[in-house]
């Protein structure tokens, strides 16, 4: 048997980052922020949301696209928060989102009456680090429930992120969770990483969320 | 968790590059996997093993390589050019 070998050099996320590539270049040029929330399940992204769209969801053109693996059940309680449309992706198994999911939503999506954009991800800390979704920036959600060496534990989740919201922080009376020992794993992984200190359930630390929000709405012009 | 899908896109790069009828001749595929790829080259190799033994492929292997850093990426593509050994 004589064997030919094909020299091939494709990097295997090339064709997800060029569809990655497309959407952020669909967002850039109609002026909107993209922020693609990831954590482990029931950190608390959906209440984040719930309560953020609230808050910010006319004020700021909200829109949302939410990713689950087998119900709609995060999309039917964030449209119960807005009138904007909540586009909902059940993965059928999948761990993570990917682009072509992404781009295949934003096709429902006005995106002239939207600035501010959020992607929620399958909750899982392993497998949405490797999917560029065309975000503008990762937003790493986690609980004072989780323990402090998440950041450790699953790093090119903290690594990929530029945002960190630690939430549930109004159950950190009746934990024994070190809020400086958890900052200082993560910032071990990602020293840039800026953190937020929430508590969707209570709305304790969500103006800072909130102010942040309006800043990254307001900096970003159509490209 | 997500070595499945990406074994399926290590697949359809395979197909890509093929020429036609080379399938079923491929006998085995390089990967090279960097230590920081967020992949477990165990599962990987067991999702490829499952997907290159079934059409339109007929029985290639995996052939890993590990590097440092977050590589992922097809290197080769094996082929059994149906020719006698020289």
């Amino acid at each position: 048997m004589a064997v030919r070998t094909i020299e091939v050099r494709e990097r295997v996320m090339a064709r997800n980052d060029e569809l990655a590539a497309q959407v952020r270049s669909t967002l850039r040029q109609a002026g909107v922020v993209a922020l693609n929330l990831v954590s482990s399940p029931g950190s608390g992204k959906t209440a984040l949301l719930e309560r953020t769209l609230e808050v910010l969801g006319e004020e700021l053109d909200v829109a949302v696209v939410t990713g689950d693996v087998q119900t709609q059940n995060d999309a039917d309680r964030l449209a119960r928060r807005t009138d904007r449309l909540v586009q909902a992706v059940v993965t059928g198994g999948a761990c993570h989102l990917d682009a072509l999911q992404v781009q295949t939503a934003l096709a429902a999506l006005d995106l002239n009456r939207t600035r501010l954009l959020f992607i929620e991800n399958v909750g899982n800390l392993v497998c949405p680090a490797s999917w560029d979704l065309g975000e503008e920036s990762k937003v790493v959600v986690f609980s004072v429930t989780e323990g402090e060496d998440k950041p450790l534990k699953y790093p090119k989740m903290f690594r990929e992120a530029r945002y960190a919201v630690l939430n549930k922080v109004d159950l950190l009376p009746h934990l024994r969770f070190d809020l400086s020992k958890a900052v200082a794993n993560a910032r071990q992984v990602n020293p840039a990483l800026r953190f937020f200190f929430t508590s969707a359930l209570s709305g304790e630390g969500m103006d800072a969320w909130y102010d942040f929000l309006r800043e990254r709405v307001r900096e970003c012009v159509p490209a | 968790m997500h070595e499945l899908s990406v074994a399926l896109e290590i697949c359809r790069i395979a197909e890509e590059k093929l020429g036609p009828g080379e399938a079923g001749r491929l006998v085995a595929v390089g990967v090279e996997i960097g230590e920081q790829a967020g992949i477990e080259p165990d599962n990987l190799t067991f999702c490829l093993e499952a997907l290159l033994g079934a059409p339109p492929f007929g029985s290639a292997r995996p052939e890993i390589t590990r590097l440092p850093g977050d590589t992922l990426r097809v290197s080769y593509l094996e082929v059994d050019d149906g020719r006698p050994d020289d």
